[in-house]
C-alpha cells in the first residue's frame, strides 16, 4: 500500500472536519426535534389523593382503631369519640319529643272543648231567639185585650218586660256564640313545636353518629401521633389517610412540549423506589395555571414589575397529571420521585 | 493500513451503541441524587472524544484530520447524541 504524505494541507482532513461538523449539527437538530415531539421528565413526583380525617363534633377521643401506616378499607371505623354527651343529648331531644307530643294531645282536648262550647253557646243562641218570638207572639196578643181592659195593665207591662228582656238575652247569646266560635283553636302551634322536637331529635341522633369515625376510602393512616384521651374540638383534623384507589405522577412539563402532551398519552413513570420497573399510565390532564412570580401581587393592588434586563428566560413549567394503571403498591409512596417519558418509553412501546 | 484500522475502529466506535435501549429509569442515582440521561451521554461524548484522540494518534489517522479541535468535539458529539437516541430517545 502506497504510504500517504501527511501533509496539514490535506484536504481529506478538511473533508472529514466538514463532514463531523455537519453530521453533529444535523444530528444534533434531530434529537432536539426527539426530545420535543416525545417529551420526558426526571422531576415527577408520586401523588395520591387525600382526606384529612376529622368529626364535625368534638370530644375526648375514646378508641381508636388503627395505627399510623396502617391500610385501611373504606367503612372501617376508625376512631370512636366519648358518645356520652351526645347519648344524653339523644335522651333529651326524645323526652322533648315527648313533651310536646304530650302538647299536641292536651291542644287536641282543649280544642274539642272548645268546639263543644261554641256549640253550646249556637244552641242557647236558638234557645234566646225561640223565647224571644214567645214574647213578642204574647205581646202581640196582649195588646189588644189591654188597650180594651181585659186584662190588667200589669200583665201587659210585664209581657212587653220580658220581650226587652228575651231581646238582650238574643244579642248577648249571639254574640257568645260568635265569640265562642273565635275561640276554637287549633293545632299548628303544638304541632309546629313538636316538629322543632323532631328535628332537634334527629340532630342529636346525627351528632351522636358522628362520634363513630368511619374511612371514607381505602387507603393509608398517616400522620398519627396522638393515643386515646386526646380532647378534640370539632372538625380537627385527627390524622390524614392518603387515598389508594387513584395514584397519579403530576410531571412538570416545559411550556414548549405540551403541544406534544394529550389528554390520553400514553406515559412510561418510573417510580425511584424502584428504577428498573416501568410503570404505564397515561395522561389525564394538564394544568391551567401556576403562580408566576412576574404575575405575583394582590389583586387590587397596582401590577408589581420588577426591573430587569434579563436576556435568556426559563421556560415556564405545567404539572401534567398522569394516571397510573396498576401499579405495584410497594412503588407507590405519595412525593417518590418519578421520571416520566410521554409516549415512549417500556411502557408504551 | 490506516483507512484498514479506521475500519477496524468503526465497531469499537458503535460498540457503546449495541447496548441500545438501557432498562430502568432515564435517571441514575448516585451518592443519594438522581443524575440526568443527558448527562451520562456527554460524559460518554467526552470519553470516546478523547479514546479516539488517543486512537488516532496511536494510528497516525490523526496526522490526517484538520481542524482537529473542532472534529474530536463533533465525533464526541455524534457518540454522546447517537448514544441518547438509541438508549433514551422514542
Amino acid at each position: 500500500m502506497k504510504k500517504i504524505s501527511l501533509s496539514n494541507r490535506n484536504p481529506i482532513g478538511l473533508a472529514v472536519a466538514v463532514l463531523c461538523i455537519a453530521a453533529a449539527s444535523a444530528l444534533g437538530y434531530y434529537v432536539l426535534g426527539q426530545d420535543e415531539s416525545y417529551p420526558s421528565t426526571d422531576s415527577g413526583t408520586v401523588d395520591a389523593e387525600l382526606v384529612h380525617i376529622a368529626s364535625t363534633v368534638g370530644g375526648r377521643l375514646q378508641a381508636l382503631n388503627v395505627h399510623v401506616n396502617q391500610s385501611v378499607k373504606k367503612g372501617d371505623v376508625l376512631y370512636q369519640l366519648d358518645p356520652e354527651p351526645y347519648t344524653l343529648a339523644v335522651q333529651q331531644a326524645t323526652a322533648g319529643l315527648a313533651l310536646t307530643q304530650a302538647g299536641v294531645e292536651q291542644q287536641q282536648r282543649l280544642v274539642a272543648v272548645e268546639a263543644a262550647n261554641a256549640d253550646i253557646a249556637r244552641n242557647q243562641a236558638l234557645r234566646a231567639k225561640t223565647n224571644h218570638d214567645l214574647a213578642a207572639r204574647t205581646v202581640e196578643r196582649l195588646r189588644p185585650l189591654a188597650s180594651k181592659s181585659y186584662i190588667p195593665w200589669q200583665q201587659y207591662d210585664q209581657a212587653q218586660v220580658a220581650l226587652h228582656d228575651s231581646g238582650i238575652t238574643l244579642d248577648q247569646s249571639h254574640q257568645q256564640a260568635t265569640a265562642a266560635q273565635v275561640a276554637v283553636g287549633d293545632l299548628n302551634s303544638s304541632i309546629a313545636a313538636r316538629q322543632v322536637a323532631e328535628a332537634t331529635l334527629a340532630q342529636a341522633r346525627y351528632a351522636l353518629r358522628q362520634t363513630t369515625v368511619t374511612a371514607p376510602a381505602d387507603g393509608y393512616v398517616t400522620s398519627l401521633r396522638v393515643i386515646p384521651g386526646e380532647v378534640l374540638i370539632p372538625s380537627q383534623v385527627l390524622f390524614t389517610l392518603i387515598a389508594n384507589d387513584g395514584w397519579f405522577v403530576t410531571a412538570n412539563m416545559r411550556e414548549g412540549t405540551l403541544h406534544a402532551i394529550h389528554p390520553g398519552d400514553c406515559a412510561t413513570v418510573y417510580s425511584m423506589i424502584n428504577r428498573t420497573t416501568p410503570i404505564r399510565g397515561h395522561v389525564e390532564s394538564i394544568g391551567w395555571g401556576v403562580l408566576s412570580a412576574d404575575s405575583a401581587g394582590l389583586s387590587r393592588a397596582l401590577p408589581f414589575v420588577p426591573r430587569e434586563m434579563d436576556w435568556v428566560h426559563v421556560a415556564q413549567r405545567f404539572p401534567v397529571r398522569i394516571r397510573l394503571e396498576h401499579a405495584n403498591p410497594q412503588l407507590l409512596r405519595l412525593g417518590a420521585t418519578a421520571t416520566v417519558e410521554i409516549r415512549h418509553g417500556a411502557a408504551c412501546d | 493500513m490506516r483507512y484498514r484500522s479506521l475500519q477496524r475502529a468503526i465497531p469499537v466506535l458503535l460498540l457503546p451503541l449495541a447496548g441500545c435501549k438501557i432498562a430502568g429509569a432515564p435517571s441514575f442515582p448516585l451518592a443519594g441524587a438522581y443524575f440526568p440521561s443527558w448527562m451520562l451521554c456527554g460524559l460518554l461524548g467526552i470519553l470516546v472524544a478523547v479514546g479516539l484522540r488517543v486512537l488516532f494518534l496511536a494510528t497516525d489517522i490523526d496526522a490526517l484530520l484538520r481542524l482537529r479541535l473542532f472534529t474530536y468535539v463533533s465525533l464526541g458529539t455524534i457518540t454522546g447524541l447517537l448514544f441518547w437516541l438509541l438508549a433514551f430517545g422514542p
